[in-house]
């Protein structure tokens, strides 16, 4: 598959409106961007905190670091200040803060198994209403953040390394092999894309 | 002026620029090679080590860089990104004129587009050479197959093309180093389009990556390809053909090559009474120093519309409507290739294989459209190129899968899916052109190119029969979920730009004759794109490397003879 047709296919993915400019995604500093790096510069500290408590949800610390360990909601940031439109910024915000009231008290007010739930719920919703979703809506926002949650996180360190696998400079390349036999046998973080 | 004369001039650095400095400098020329663009020495490829966290914002293009990319970054290109926009020009900054829409992708450095370049390398074969002249259209190619197969052979010696051998009359074999591996359902698809339709055929694409090392020892600088799939941002180890590190090296060896950088060619200058060229003009691109610079012989190799701008804007009493000009064909018959549509599937099973490393490299399928005894209703053929793998985490973002699970799920390979697109031949039409609009100028004063050509009624009927195709045998192959796809590209968009100084035997009808000569002046020759008289539907840099260094030993030879 040529990378034209996969981001083809990868817009496909975005439910109506979602699509933005790229889904894709990693950011340029993931250490910068772990406890301790510079504030947010696109998002407010409280929309920060909401975004980062979703992430946090979506792609969770397991026997695994998480996407708050891999510094995706600073990536999050990076994306909304210098990659996604006004109009795509305007809408991103519009559903954070429609997400915010979508349960019963604020989102950083419930507690922890409230807030999975609230998530959950709207997820499913979201993927329930397919093409329909408004854009500007709660169940929107958790898709676009899942969407943003698992570029960030698949492209970073730990998610290349520690869950999927990925080596620099594979030095040969075998066509066709049995799946226990590639490498850990777990999914390439970068799958072959011919640029033709 | 004694200071800046040579034996011969090379404009460009790219795919054919680098083989003529090769090439002239090897036998013992005195060369000046000039590009419009900085220098690029081998290994200087600021992003070729990095991982995909080491890139800001997931290699995706900001708000700047569309801004100043509105062409690079039109659905048929996918060059602007992190790892890779350093390489293509701003828009903003080297504008053209478009009558008709023309996709331009263009890169202003020493190696010009060999950097990035996709690597695929055919041959064109006997009957690609014939076909202008047995259906009547454009001008007869003025040589065959056999005039230019040795030089294939030369020229994929010193490159080193990976490939396999299949005796197929319609794409020659070369000198191949081993062939790289398909993956299975690739294979699964070779066996059933072969089984079901009689006459085609699902090779391994033939690329210009080291699958083993050189047979030749004459150039350490190149190891083989270390299977990372990220050529295009220049490859440290020397593992493709860039003229970076091929050919430049080659020639800054004999001791012979003199480089000048941001060295923007103009105009050739034309002298009368000799009935030849005596040199080139120049702008320096950072100061706008002009400077001109002398020799017995110019190679133009400043792509098809480099070298096309330069002729045009090359106006003397001998050549009022540009250098070489005398037929009226000099910036007509545009080709490229149909590019852009094509189809995809999803395949069941073989979930227990997988492959490892990243192959640069895809599978082909050669032409088989009047071929043989197959007749169409159109003229000519196309190609496939494509590839079969497995989806990635992207898969699970509109699943129900979230937290632990979807992490869980992210770990095992995704469903495979199979993909291919078709390249298909466009005509020579005098329609096609490319013309100086002297009323806009660019930041150096120089007219723009303005663009006027369109696929006409044959490559209409091709790119449907691309598609048909494509959805047939996915379909007769038994996959699932067959859809077709057709990415917004005009003509250009293949990047295989072609024609507009073609060769022929009619000094009234070409410009150049059979060994890339100018027919109106013998001293200047033209061995990039703009020399095709017909286009095939094989990716063409190849034939480019191979006629460049066909040329180059005639002008060696013709100036030894003192003919020229």
């Amino acid at each position: 598959m040529n990378r034209r047709e996969w981001l083809k296919s990868m817009s496909a993915l975005a439910v109506g409106a979602l699509a933005a400019p790229s889904l894709l995604a990693v950011m340029d500093a993931h250490a910068a961007a772990k406890a301790g790096g510079p504030a947010m510069q696109f998002f407010s500290v409280p929309q920060g905190d909401v975004i980062t408590g979703v992430v946090d949800i979506i792609v969770p610390r397991t026997d695994t670091p998480g996407a708050v360990d891999a510094g995706v909601p600073r990536f999050i940031d990076q994306m909304f200040k210098d990659v996604y439109t006004p109009e795509e910024q305007k809408r991103y915000l519009a559903a954070l803060a429609a997400f915010d009231k979508a349960g019963s008290k604020p989102f950083l007010q419930l507690g922890a198994a409230q807030r999975t739930a609230l998530v959950t719920k709207l997820h499913e919703e979201a993927l329930a209403t397919g093409q329909k979703l408004d854009p500007v809506s709660a169940p929107a926002f958790v898709l676009m953040t899942k969407k943003l949650a698992m570029s960030g996180f698949f492209m970073s360190q730990p998610g290349c390394e520690q869950v999927l696998q990925y080596i620099a400079v594979p030095g040969a390349y075998h066509g066709d092999i049995p799946l226990s036999k590639a490498g850990n046998g777990r999914a390439w973080a970068v799958e072959t894309v011919l640029r033709i | 002026m004694e200071k800046n004369t040579y034996d011969a001039i090379v404009v460009g650095t790219g795919v054919s620029g680098g083989w003529a400095a090769k090439e002239l400098t090897e036998q013992g020329l005195k060369t000046l090679v000039l590009d419009r663009g900085p220098m690029v020495k081998h290994g200087d490829y600021p992003t070729a080590m990095k991982a995909p966290w080491e890139l800001p914002y997931g290699d995706e293009p900001t708000r700047h860089d569309i801004e100043r990319h509105p062409i690079h970054t039109r659905p048929s290109f996918y060059g602007i990104t992190q790892s890779t926009k350093h390489w293509f020009v701003d828009d903003i900054d080297n504008p053209y004129v478009e009558t008709r829409p023309f996709d331009w992708f263009r890169g202003y450095h020493v190696g010009g587009r060999s950097l990035m370049w996709g690597r695929q390398s055919y041959r064109l074969s006997p009957m690609d050479l014939e076909a202008n002249g047995k259906e009547g259209v454009g001008v007869d190619w003025p040589i065959r197959y056999e005039d230019i197969a040795p030089w294939y052979d030369y020229v994929e010696h010193f490159i080193g093309v990976s490939g396999s051998v299949e005796h197929l009359p319609q794409l020659p074999d070369g000198d191949f180093l081993p062939p790289m591996e398909l993956t299975c359902v690739e294979k699964d698809f070779r066996d059933k389009v072969s089984g079901k339709f009689g006459g085609r055929k699902l090779i391994i694409g033939r690329t210009a990556n080291l699958s083993a090392p050189l047979k030749h020892d004459k150039s350490p600088q190149r190891a083989p390809c270390q299977y990372r799939n990220l050529c295009m941002r220049g490859c440290p180890f020397g593992a493709y053909f860039s003229s970076n590190s091929s050919t430049l090296p080659a020639a800054e060896k004999t001791g012979n090559m003199t480089m000048v950088t941001n060295a923007i060619v103009y105009e050739l200058i034309y002298d009368n009474d000799k009935g030849k060229a005596t040199g080139v003009r120049v702008l320096d691109a950072e100061t706008g120093h002009q400077t001109e610079y002398f020799a017995k012989v110019i190679f133009m190799c400043a792509s098809t519309f480099g070298t096309t701008h330069i002729l045009l804007n090359s106006t003397s009493s001998r050549f009022p409507n540009g250098f070489g000009n005398d037929s009226g064909e000099l910036g007509h018959n545009i080709m490229d290739h149909l590019f852009g549509t094509g189809a995809h599937a999803v395949v069941d099973g073989f979930e227990d294989r997988y492959y490892s490393g990243r192959r640069p490299n895809g599978f082909y399928i050669p032409r088989y459209r009047n071929v043989g005894n197959d007749k169409r209703p159109y003229l000519r053929g196309f190609g496939y190129q494509g590839g079969a793998s497995r989806r990635d985490w992207t898969r699970l973002v509109d699943t129900p899968m979230i937290g632990a699970s979807l992490k869980r799920a992210a770990q095992d390979p995704g469903p495979w899916t199979i993909s291919m697109m078709g390249f298909g031949e466009m005509l020579p039409s005098h329609r096609n052109k490319v013309t100086l609009d002297h009323s806009r100028k660019d930041k150096y004063g120089l007219p723009l190119l303005n663009f006027d050509a369109a696929h006409e009624e044959n490559e209409k009927a091709i790119a449907k029969e691309i598609i048909d195709d494509a959805l047939e045998m996915f379909s007769a192959a038994g996959y699932r979920d067959v859809r077709s796809f057709a990415v917004q590209a005009n003509v250009g968009a293949g990047i295989h730009e072609m024609g507009t100084a073609r060769m022929g035997r009619d000094p009234k009808t070409s410009v150049l004759n059979g060994w890339n000569q100018m027919h109106a002046c013998k001293n200047v020759f033209v061995t990039d794109g703009s020399f095709m008289t017909s286009s095939g539907c094989q990716n063409p840099s190849l034939t480019y490397m191979a006629m460049t260094a066909r040329a180059a030993k005639h002008a060696v030879d013709e100036l030894k003879r003192g003919n020229i």
